[in-house]
């Protein structure tokens, strides 16, 4: 493994894997505060320069954290095809990008290959990626996932309804939930953050969103992002539950900051799949973000657009219905502008189709960072044209209950007419049906939330 | 029932009751005719299925709904209501303390390492450590070793302190007085993160602490404020072992009766000699 | 304290069936880990449902004490219920048994007799409100657009609620039950009741006891009873109720969408209509014909009948079930002083606007002034005193109110040693701590919130669950006419 380089008449030598990895990345407050970043744009250069030279193999020869001491290193490297990985091995990351690339690889190619790559080896790739490069692999693959309905078809752009209520009430709940269904948005699904961890909380909004969906005979999911053992609870009570949720971390040592292992994910899989109310087969949704593991003290000196992609590799492991990365919530600490939020959306983004996942990404911001609503805007024009899964929809973009910005359910719309995209299909029917939406446009009665009262 | 009389006083008291119920829905209505302009605004659907429905909802969240739509883009007014609350809340991280509202309570002022606003936005490790002359002020002027530490701090919205100090610190001193607690030299510490409690627990060595922090600001207030809690904070103390009561402010948690509650929680905390999960409340 | 699970009792003597049940209320911390702990009640369940009985009287016009106990006690006995065991419930007398003489004295005996906490309650409002919510009507209100009322039919009245939206916007109660006319199968008249003679008179019905009358005559007194009350409710005809009316008629008839009946003549709707008087006095009275006559009528009125959850025991249900609520959890309290029952409130309303000195001033004084006219200034508390209305309150605020509360409290009322104030909003604890730091427990303070009472309410307090819960059963005179018959 070579790990020297020359840039511009200085000679750089690289201490191992993870400096590389980690000195190749774009500029991220998050590795600075990690003390991992490149010190210049020069040596940022010889890290990427040493990086494209690298082999697969290389990559997976020197694990960043082996996987007898990690089991999320352990779940990655038990999903790698063999066979897949031995025709690629001696591949260049310079190669797999150019791969990745070309014309006549597509979405059958992408799968293919996908298979035969670690976490670490996407991770590699993404960092000798432009954010175009980024964008146009990204809209290559294709990912179907099905819950009650089908998400992830070429030309469809799902929303996720977010419609929380600082104390968890319940009608305040649905009356964001109107909203969001008279502008066509909640066909990802109709999830809300509680701000109550406690089973009957969880519970009482399960079964509130659940009548919503069944008086209106909506063709969704809904799902209540509490800690995983706080929704178990309320499943094995009864509560109706189309998804699991669990936010992931990149290492083990990170989920169990998290109060989570891959045992209890495993246990919460089984019971999804047994009182879980929907259809299936994908029953999961996951979140993730760049900067979470440094944040419990968890990252083991491993830059974070890795870890992030260590996130993915876990989360494939359970077939997830939808994942999204919350790009722009953990503060500026981690991504300090806009600028680097938008290249952490377009890596995670692409990061987790290219590892097969159904990606949505949370386009937001904190009152914290450099930041504001029109670096969304082009945030969510990017990944519209990228192919992401679905955004979030948010009132008015403000979420009332975590206290920062996303999209919004207008956002949302506006991208579909603009890029000429459609709600999921058996979702656009049912807008259809209610007379909100003909031929993919809003008609004039969308917006008007009392048609559901 | 004493007299006769007296049953004349509360047919009369309940009559006017009435009749004032009665008078209001009337006066309500003119009300409403006079501001019709405000609640006209707020109702931005042209023509919803239920105009009555919608009042509800809008009654039921904080959440920007029934607001409307240009084509798929929202209103004007609603875009700049939205970029002045973000405005707001910009400004309260930037922004500072007054020294008034200070001097009201007799709060001096130290500095974490935190040097200005944005290498505190960067580097939280630097705002959990006191400057060294800041560490020097503290073992002057405060008491050594008191039961209760009380410090103030801006975090990342000073406009917090402004709005909610004057409401927040006296009901906490009379919730201390309450339950018969004494307390130290209170002060403040500028660019202060969660975590410089344990620097300062370490200088003075309180019993239990008290912490009272501006939050990361949000559209819907950008002046919440945090009461963070703790049993002997310490150099090493984790999250978990942190009590916290969150959203102080007018809209949310109201600050008198979060100032209230404090005292009751601190006395579990001296009781249990525990904070945070292994606190029972 | 996670969560915790109370015992909640429901006795409803009514004019012709007494009847018991017995629920669970299921308390929950429903607030964040990062919020001041806030408790509900998140699940009722009733576990227990006795028979119904015949309220058993010893004249026409006295209850009978002795029965009713051991008709109770052995209710307890089957249900496995410990007196102990039960914190909360409300025996309700209701309808004609209101009336009787020693109704008052009867309800206090068993509701001290039925557990820690059984509230004693009475009044055609409250019996009317807790039918609907018993019945399903609340419930129902929440999920359509308009007007639902609910009309509890028993033995002697007709209690009426009206419900939109989850609240209740008032009350009406008819002289229309089941038993007002009495008869055997042989079509002879054993009684009427004197309440509906005036009625009768006017519209030229005669009918007295030991006549024997035609199944069809009854029939007709019962489709004009029905009709009368439904016109009223359908907005006509205002007048030709009258006669029918107990207590004040609704300032305001809205226009209702959608009627429920319970009560023992809502199940009776269920069962096949009579066809002659044989099949009418299966029960000794024209029930049965009252039942179907009402159905009958309904389809001709412009809103939908639609089926009562529960019927015959919609009241008790509710009483039982629906009666009890759980002030805020941040609370100012002395549990030696619990539980306060019965007492009366006062309002204190304070306007949305800035406080100043001397209004604050100037009305506590003048609710201090009433409170001495009207109440015992010897008890312990007098009253509660309930402010409302109020917006944000900050500490300067709090000391104004604090302040006056305390000076003038003692003032006025010197003898008595519990002072108990009711806010609407979440502030309780920290008034309760001010006005504590003023008095020296001299008199000692109650403050409990998130509680909303209006004038001519009692209020009953119960004993602290898990330290700082308290139980409150508020029995509203509300929506007009009961504030003053409330007071006896």
């Amino acid at each position: 493994m070579r790990l020297k380089t020359h840039v511009l008449g200085v000679t750089y030598q690289f201490r191992d894997l993870k400096e590389v990895m980690a000195k190749a990345n774009e500029e991220k407050s998050g590795d600075q505060l990690a003390g991992i970043a490149a010190a210049d744009m020069r040596e940022r250069v010889a890290a990427k320069q040493v990086l494209a030279d690298l082999t697969l193999a290389d990559i997976r020869n020197n694990p960043l954290l082996p996987p007898e001491e990690d089991e999320v290193s352990r779940v990655i490297e038990a999903g790698i095809n063999e066979k897949i990985y031995s025709q690629i091995k001696n591949w260049t990351v310079a190669e797999l990008r150019e791969y990745i690339l070309r014309s006549d690889v597509g979405a059958a190619e992408l799968k293919r290959i996908s298979r035969g790559l670690s976490s670490e080896m996407v991770a590699a790739v993404a960092k000798l990626m432009s954010n175009l490069d980024l964008i146009q692999a990204a809209a290559k693959a294709e990912v179907i996932t099905h819950c009650n309905i089908t998400i992830g078809q070429k030309g469809v752009l799902a929303g996720r309804a977010q419609p929380n209520h600082p104390t968890d009430s319940i009608p305040g709940i649905i009356a964001s939930l109107y909203e969001a269904l008279s502008y066509g948005i909640g066909d990802a699904v109709i999830g809300v953050n509680p701000v109550i961890d406690t089973t009957d909380s969880v519970k009482n909004i399960l079964q509130a969103t659940k009548e919503v969906m069944d008086k209106w005979q909506i063709p969704t999911q809904n799902c209540v992002l509490a800690h995983v053992t706080t929704q178990m609870r309320a499943i094995r009570q009864g509560a109706p539950a189309d998804m699991i949720f669990q936010s992931l971390a990149g290492t083990q040592q990170g989920n169990t900051a998290f109060g989570i292992s891959v045992e209890l994910l495993d246990e919460a899989d089984e019971l999804i799949r047994r009182e879980g109310t929907s259809t299936g087969p994908n029953c999961w949704y996951f979140e993730t973000g760049q900067g979470s593991e440094l944040s419990s003290d968890a990252h083991f000196g491993i830059d974070q657009v890795t870890l992030e992609s260590r996130c993915y590799g876990l989360a494939k492991r359970y077939r997830p219905f939808i994942v999204n990365t919350v790009v722009g919530f953990i503060g500026p600490e981690y991504l300090y502008d806009s600028k680097q939020v938008i290249r952490a959306g377009l890596e995670d983004h692409f990061m987790g189709k290219l590892q097969g996942l159904p990606m949505g990404v949370d386009v937001c911001y904190t009152n914290h960072i450099k930041a504001d609503q029109n670096d969304m805007d082009n945030l969510a024009v990017l990944l519209a044209a990228a192919g992401v899964h679905y955004l979030i929809g948010v009132p008015m973009a403000d979420d009332c209950m975590l206290n920062y910005q996303s999209t919004s359910y207008h956002d949302i719309a506006t991208l579909r007419e603009l890029q000429g995209l459609r709600p999921a299909p058996a979702f656009e029917q049912w807008l259809e049906k209610m007379g909100l939406m003909e031929r993919g446009k809003l008609t004039p009665i969308a917006g008007d939330p009392t048609i559901f009262m | 029932m004493k007299e006769e009389l007296v049953l004349d006083t509360l047919v009369d008291k309940v009559m006017a009751e009435l009749e004032r119920k009665l008078g209001r829905e009337k006066t309500e209505d003119v009300a409403e005719g006079e501001d019709s302009e405000q609640e006209e605004e707020r109702i931005a659907v042209p023509q919803p299925k239920w105009r009555e429905g919608l009042r509800e909802l809008l009654a039921s969240t904080p959440a920007r709904i029934g607001v409307w739509r240009a084509g798929t883009r929202p209103l004007t007014k609603e875009v700049l209501r939205f970029r002045r609350d973000h405005a707001a809340a910009v400004d309260a991280v930037y922004g500072e303390v007054s020294q008034s509202i200070l001097d009201e309570f007799q709060l001096f002022a130290v500095e974490t390492c935190f040097q200005n606003t944005e290498n505190y936005l960067k580097r939280p490790d630097m705002g959990r450590i006191i400057t060294d002359e800041g560490v020097s002020v503290i073992k002057q002027k405060c008491k050594q070793r008191p039961q209760v530490q009380i410090v103030v701090s801006d975090g990342l919205s000073a406009n917090a302190i402004d709005a909610n100090l004057r409401d927040v610190f006296p009901a906490l001193l009379d919730s201390l007085r309450a339950y018969g607690l004494q307390w130290g030299t209170p002060f403040f510490v500028r660019g202060g993160r969660v975590a410089c409690m344990d620097h300062i627990g370490e200088i003075l060595q309180p019993d239990v602490f008290v912490l009272l922090i501006g939050e990361r600001p949000g559209l819907v207030s950008a002046q919440s404020m945090s009461a963070y809690m703790c049993y002997r904070p310490r150099k090493g103390t984790v999250e978990s072992q942190r009590t916290v009561i969150s959203n102080i402010h007018k809209g949310g948690t109201p600050p008198i009766e979060a100032g209230a509650h404090i005292g009751t929680v601190l006395k579990k905390m001296l009781e249990q000699k525990a904070s945070g999960v292994q606190l029972a409340i | 304290m996670e969560e915790q699970w109370i015992t909640s009792v429901g006795i409803d003597l009514g004019t012709s069936t007494t009847k018991f049940i017995v629920s669970r209320l299921r308390l929950a911390r429903m607030s964040s880990h990062f919020s001041l702990p806030r408790y509900q009640i998140v699940e009722r369940e009733l576990i227990y449902a006795s028979a119904i009985y015949s309220t058993p009287l010893k004249t026409g016009d006295e209850i009978d004490v002795d029965r009713v106990s051991r008709i109770l006690s052995e209710e307890y006995k089957r249900a496995g219920l410990t007196l102990s065991e039960v914190k909360s419930g409300a025996v309700i007398i209701t309808g004609e048994t209101a009336t009787k003489k020693n109704a008052q004295e009867i309800v206090h005996f068993l509701a001290e007799r039925s557990g820690d906490f059984v509230v004693a309650t009475a009044g055609a409002d409250l019996e009317g409100v807790l039918a609907g919510k018993g019945s399903g009507a609340e419930a129902r209100s929440r999920n359509i657009q308009g007007v639902i009322a609910n009309i509890d039919v028993g033995g002697g009245t007709a209690n009426t609620a009206l419900f939109q939206r989850g609240k209740a916007i008032g009350t009406v109660t008819f002289h229309i039950g089941g038993r007002l006319v009495r008869l055997d199968q042989a079509g002879v008249i054993h009684y009427v009741a004197p309440a509906i003679q005036p009625w009768l008179r006017e519209r030229g019905f005669r009918i007295v006891p030991g006549q024997q009358v035609s199944f069809s005559l009854l029939q007709e007194i019962a489709r004009q009873l029905s009709r009368c009350m439904l016109s009223y409710l359908a907005g006509k005809e205002q007048g030709a109720a009258g006669l029918l009316l107990l207590g004040r008629p609704l300032a305001e008839v809205p226009a209702i969408d959608e009627v429920m009946i319970s009560g023992g003549i809502g199940q009776l709707i269920g069962e096949p209509a009579p066809t002659n008087l044989d099949e009418t006095a299966t029960y000794g009275d024209f029930g049965p014909l009252l039942a179907h006559a009402l159905a009958q009528e309904s389809r001709h009125c412009p809103f939908r009948v639609v089926p009562a959850v529960q019927t015959v025991r919609a009241t008790v249900i509710g009483a039982g079930m629906q009666s009890t609520e759980i002030s805020g959890s941040t609370v100012h309290i002395d549990a030696s002083l619990l539980p306060l029952r019965n007492v009366p409130v006062l309002k204190l309303e304070v306007g949305g606007r800035q406080l100043t000195a001397a209004a604050v001033k100037a009305e506590i004084g003048q609710m201090m002034e009433l409170g001495r006219r009207l109440f015992d200034a010897t008890v312990s508390p007098p009253f509660a005193l309930a402010i409302t209305g109020m917006g944000y309150c900050s500490y300067a605020e709090l000391q104004l109110l604090a302040d006056e509360l305390a000076a003038q409290f003692a003032e006025a009322f010197p003898d008595s040693s519990i002072m108990a104030v009711i806010c609407e909003n979440d502030m309780a604890k920290a008034l309760g701590q001010s006005l504590t730091i003023r008095c020296q427990h001299r008199p000692r303070v109650i403050c409990i919130d998130q509680v909303r009472v209006e004038y001519g309410d009692y209020i009953d307090l119960g004993e602290p669950i898990a330290g700082t819960l308290i139980p409150v059963v508020i029995k509203t005179l509300a929506f007009h006419e009961a504030g003053v018959e409330g007071i006896q």
